[in-house]
């Protein structure tokens, strides 16, 4: 298994779902491969007994050297250069050279010294040539010698792993698609490994999203996205399987390639029993939530459409059980201004962190979701085991989680989000219904049970060098019911979703 | 993220939207901002994404982050999906993109740092003056090479270990190397005079001044990788002061005792402030973390103990030059020639104008890369640069030997003579290698001015009946070839990647 910043350096939802895996089949011996910024950073998880052997690779710090005497030793000039026009090149067919580069760039770091070469004079000199061969426009945007200096360098510091020597096993499994499937893909080129690659955010999505925040000019991030969309998109057509945590993320994987019948969604899973049944409700109609505080889960929504369940029932509580990130608590404090300035402060609390999630989804006769991005949310699949109905947005995979047993709007809309949980908090015979319905969708689809038999099955199929049968469960929830909810526009009346769930008139 | 739910929700909009009578409500209600009608609008609501987007995709992740699906703009827009959109607002939008905020000066340094260094280099020497009675008699020479020479070396690899494992980020680990490397050190510089001192007899007094010397010289480093200058300032003030009141009262022979152990108070004070801040909120105990099929991290690694070697064998062989001329004019075993000792100080003193000219050449050469976008004119200008920063080293150099001259003429210590310039001169072509050599440090390139500085002292010691003529000639050399290869190296863009 390789992963990329996670498993076993940090905690967090790819780490819990890595360590999920590897409990779950202890029949597996796991080798992990964990791509890491200096190699100084601590193993934070207790590694179970099934993993043999962890190989850290650096991106940073001091570089791979290579082999002393190599058959390469001269400046493969030839080979930067077509790196650097797949790169800059936007067309379909540079993805099929960018492939072929990056195979014939591993054949040279396993023989000479490829971090000394990217990070060459020449290197830098061939990108400024191309880049002063094709800019596109005016002075102002011009690329500098810091950008192309800056340029070469990420990407010498992404095409490490090249170096190291590829991987022994039957089967390589990528966390998350990025960095992380450059070991695979040398596993892959050397001994014939397929590889599954699998998907929780859509790790281009998030690099873009990110994007602005990168202290680069844009022609480095021009080049520094641009050979990551390639490498995304080049994981998509290399694997044998790639295995997104929601039906969501599909689009993005076909729009960069993928062969659609080589996705195969494999859900999240929780464990029943650390997430039982609660047949009692608060005593007050209380909405909860759990997560991190942090923009991202659009707390400010979620305090505004409270406000507005607070007019309408004023012995209704909010409790929000979460810490934000260290550092960042300054959202925390803008949220709590908020609800001042709504005038709601006596009906939240701000519970902290918990250590046990599951008091979160108890405290609530609704939990709540307001994120403006989501992957598979466990808040949710969560609380819908503990026996409880949500209230959540439409991002991510948000909706096939919560399918008809709850309500899911659009996000950043208090009023919608509003009109929902007071649908739910006021109808109590509809709460329970939703409630039940939902802990039997979580125990039917969303168990760690479920993920990890179906990883099973891609495992020995692959590992036994045969293609998996045809999905049958695939495309949009044939078994699986959705209900997405669309973007309503104020000009338009009621909006006409067909669909047959018995809450459709109240949202 | 400019188009992210919080900042799309300026105040003002919000007053603009609400019913004055109901205040709660209007708070609430802030949200609802308009969905724009049209793609003209969205592309201006989106503009700062649009404008700065490297590709089609990055719109359409932006897009979904503000809540768009397949479905809601398929409806209100009539295009197929998000992507289709997406595409069709690059295309719309022409690229402005904005530049990054400027970045926080890595070379921003305090301008009395560098002086401060100067200071720190130089002061030492005053105490060597002041113990000059000391050192007299057999093996005094052998032994002050061998102390000075050891500890210089051992010193340097220990500030490249400290260094590499600051720049790792990991301070407490640093600590524990500086610590270590400490101990080590001190052991290293007995053996070494031990070994002297079986060789040659010693006598008792210059073997402990050596000890206090290689000491210092360690205890120092420690104090400088970890910033705490003004520690090894009180650690330096005791024996500075006991040194200088001495030599100002004439070094009168019933003081002499007293003089010496201030003198080795500076050392003692020097290793204990060292110790205390290695160990200072350092956990000396590792928490071992299991980690079944790799190597449990140790201290220091064979690696990195070569890594440290050039930097060792440059403070060998960058003593041994500086310490040649001083060693080749004490004829016999008569002692240490004051004059000789005095001359090497503004030297001493330079390395704080060398350290500020470091930084100068620095922040210039990023500014150059940021404006610049031909590789030709980076090159030339970066060469200009070089000779600048050298020259202006230089002319600093002079004025501190010019200055130290004068107060060392006041106060009678030395009488000038024409007959010194030769040597200033050679001590002046040194000063402005070792200037060279540490800006190729900096830049990574730790082997040519060793290789250089190397054969520098080896052709200094072949052609000793030369004299100061053989120095200058070969300091000359060594300059020439050192300010050569750092135009030829820092030419390349690609050495000034930070």
């Amino acid at each position: 298994m390789i992963t990329e910043g996670t498993y076993p350096h940090q905690f967090g939802g790819v780490s819990v779902w890595c360590d999920q895996i590897i409990r779950g089949m202890p029949g597996y011996e796991f080798q992990l491969v964990a791509l890491v910024a200096t190699g100084a950073e601590p193993v934070v998880w207790d590694l179970p007994e099934s993993v043999g052997s962890t190989v850290e690779i650096a991106l940073w710090g001091t570089p791979p050297t290579g082999p002393r005497s190599g058959r390469h030793s001269g400046f493969p000039s030839r080979l930067v250069r077509r790196l650097i026009e797949s790169v800059l090149d936007t067309s379909a067919g540079a993805q099929n050279r960018f492939g072929e580069v990056m195979r014939q760039l591993f054949d040279y770091a396993q023989q000479g010294n490829l971090s000394a070469a990217l990070a060459s004079g020449k290197a830098v000199k061939l990108l400024t040539e191309a880049w002063q061969d094709r800019w596109p426009n005016t002075a102002e945007t011009r690329p500098t010698v810091q950008d192309a200096v800056t340029a070469m360098q990420l990407v010498e510091h992404c095409l490490r792993p090249l170096s190291h020597p590829p991987v022994q096993a039957d089967v390589v499994h990528v966390a998350t698609n990025g960095l992380g499937v450059l070991p695979a893909l040398t596993a892959k080129w050397r001994h014939g490994t397929p590889i599954i690659v699998s998907e929780h955010g859509i790790y281009l999505r998030e690099q873009y999203l990110h994007s602005p925040k990168l202290p680069y000019r844009w022609p480095v991030k021009t080049f520094y996205l641009g050979f990551l969309r390639q490498l995304c998109a080049l994981a998509y057509r290399e694997a044998e399987t790639i295995t997104p945590c929601n039906i969501y993320n599909r689009r993005w994987e076909e729009r960069l390639g993928a062969d659609p019948s080589r996705i195969r969604t494999v859900y999240n899973g929780v464990d029943p029993a650390n997430f039982p049944l609660f047949e009692d409700e608060p005593e007050v109609p209380t909405i909860s939530w759990a997560g991190r505080i942090d923009p991202i889960k659009d707390l400010e929504t979620l305090l505004q459409a409270f406000g507005i369940v607070h007019q309408e029932l004023p012995q209704a509580r909010l409790r929000l059980f979460g810490s934000p990130p260290k550092g960042r608590e300054s959202y925390l404090e803008r949220c709590k201004a908020l609800a001042a300035e709504l005038g709601i402060s006596e009906a939240v609390a701000w519970e902290g962190h918990t250590s046990k999630v599951r008091d979160a989804y108890h405290a609530g006769s609704v939990v709540a979701l307001s994120s403006v991005s989501e992957g598979f949310p466990y808040s949710l699949i969560e609380a819908m085991t503990c026996g409880r109905t949500c209230v959540a947005t439409d991002v991510g995979g948000c909706t096939e989680a919560v399918g008809d047993t709850g309500l899911v709007v659009p996000p950043g809309s208090p009023a919608r989000f509003a009109e929902a949980c007071l649908t739910l908090l006021r109808d109590d015979d509809l709460r329970h219904r939703l409630a039940a319905a939902a802990r039997a969708r979580a125990l039917e689809f969303f168990t760690i049970d479920g993920a990890i038999g179906r990883f099973d099955e891609i495992y020995s199929f692959l590992a036994a060098g045969q293609a998996l049968p045809v999905a049958p469960t695939e495309p949009d929830g044939e078994d699986l019911p959705v209900d997405r909810p669309e973007d309503q526009p104020e000009d338009q009346p009621e909006d006409q979703r067909d669909g047959a769930l018995p809450i459709e008139a109240a949202v | 993220m400019s188009a992210s739910i919080s900042s799309a929700l300026p105040p003002s909009v919000a007053q603009q939207n609400g019913n004055g009578s109901r205040p709660q409500r209007t708070a609430v209600l802030r949200a609802e901002a308009p969905k724009p009608r049209d793609v003209e609008e969205l592309c201006e609501k989106f503009a700062p994404v649009c404008e700065s987007a490297v590709h089609p995709l990055q719109i359409a992740g932006a897009l979904e982050f503000d809540g768009w699906s397949d479905q809601a703009v398929r409806k209100r827009y009539g295009v197929s999906d998000v992507f289709a959109l997406a595409e069709e607002m690059y295309r719309r939008v022409p690229r402005r993109p904005a530049e990054p905020a400027p970045q926080p000066d890595p070379w921003q340094v305090s301008k009395w740092r560098p002086a401060l260094h100067g200071l720190l280099y130089g002061a030492p020497t005053v105490c060597f003056a002041a113990a000059a009675g000391l050192l007299v008699g057999r093996g005094v020479l052998s032994v002050m090479i061998v102390a000075l020479l050891s500890s210089w070396a051992l010193s340097q690899a220990l500030a490249y270990l400290g260094y590499v494992r600051l720049g790792q980020g990991v301070p407490v680990q640093a600590r524990r190397v500086l610590l270590a490397g400490l101990g080590a050190g001190l052991v290293g510089v007995l053996v070494a005079m031990d070994l002297v001192s079986v060789a040659v007899p010693v006598y008792k007094p210059v073997f402990i001044f050596g000890l206090g010397l290689g000491s210092y010289m360690l205890g120092a480093t420690v104090l400088l990788v970890l910033g705490a200058e003004r520690l090894l300032l009180a650690a330096l003030a005791p024996g500075i002061v006991g040194a200088t009141v001495f030599l100002l009262l004439g070094r009168p022979e019933s003081l002499e005792h007293v003089a010496w152990a201030v003198l080795a108070t500076t050392p003692l004070l020097a290793l204990g402030l060292a110790v205390a801040q290695t160990s200072r909120g350092a956990e000396l105990r590792r928490n071992k973390v299991k980690r079944p099929g790799s190597k449990p991290t140790r201290l220091v690694t064979a690696a990195d103990l070569r890594a440290a070697l050039p930097s060792a064998g440059w403070g060998l062989v960058a003593g041994g030059l500086l310490v040649f001329p001083v060693a080749v004019e004490m004829p016999g075993h008569g002692g240490v020639n004051t004059g000789a000792l005095l001359a090497s100080l503004p030297l001493a003193l330079s390395m704080g104008a060398a350290e500020w000219m470091l930084v100068w050449f620095r922040r210039h050469t990023q500014r150059l890369l940021r404006k610049t976008s031909k590789l030709r004119v980076f090159a030339l200008q970066t060469r200009l640069m070089l000779i600048a920063a050298l020259l202006q080293y230089l002319a600093a150099t002079l004025l501190l030997t010019a200055a130290v001259t004068a107060i060392a003429t006041y106060s009678g210590l030395v009488q000038p003579h024409w007959s010194a310039v030769p040597q200033v001169a050679a001590y002046m072509a040194l000063g402005c290698s070792m200037f060279v050599s540490l800006l190729l440090q900096g830049f990574q390139s730790r082997i040519f001015p060793l290789a250089a500085c190397a054969a520098a002292l080896a052709l200094e010691i072949a052609y000793r009946d030369l004299w100061v003529l053989g120095q200058i000639l070969v300091c000359t050399a060594l300059l020439a070839v050192l300010t050569g290869y750092a135009a030829y190296v820092l030419g390349s863009a690609a050495r000034h990647a930070c």
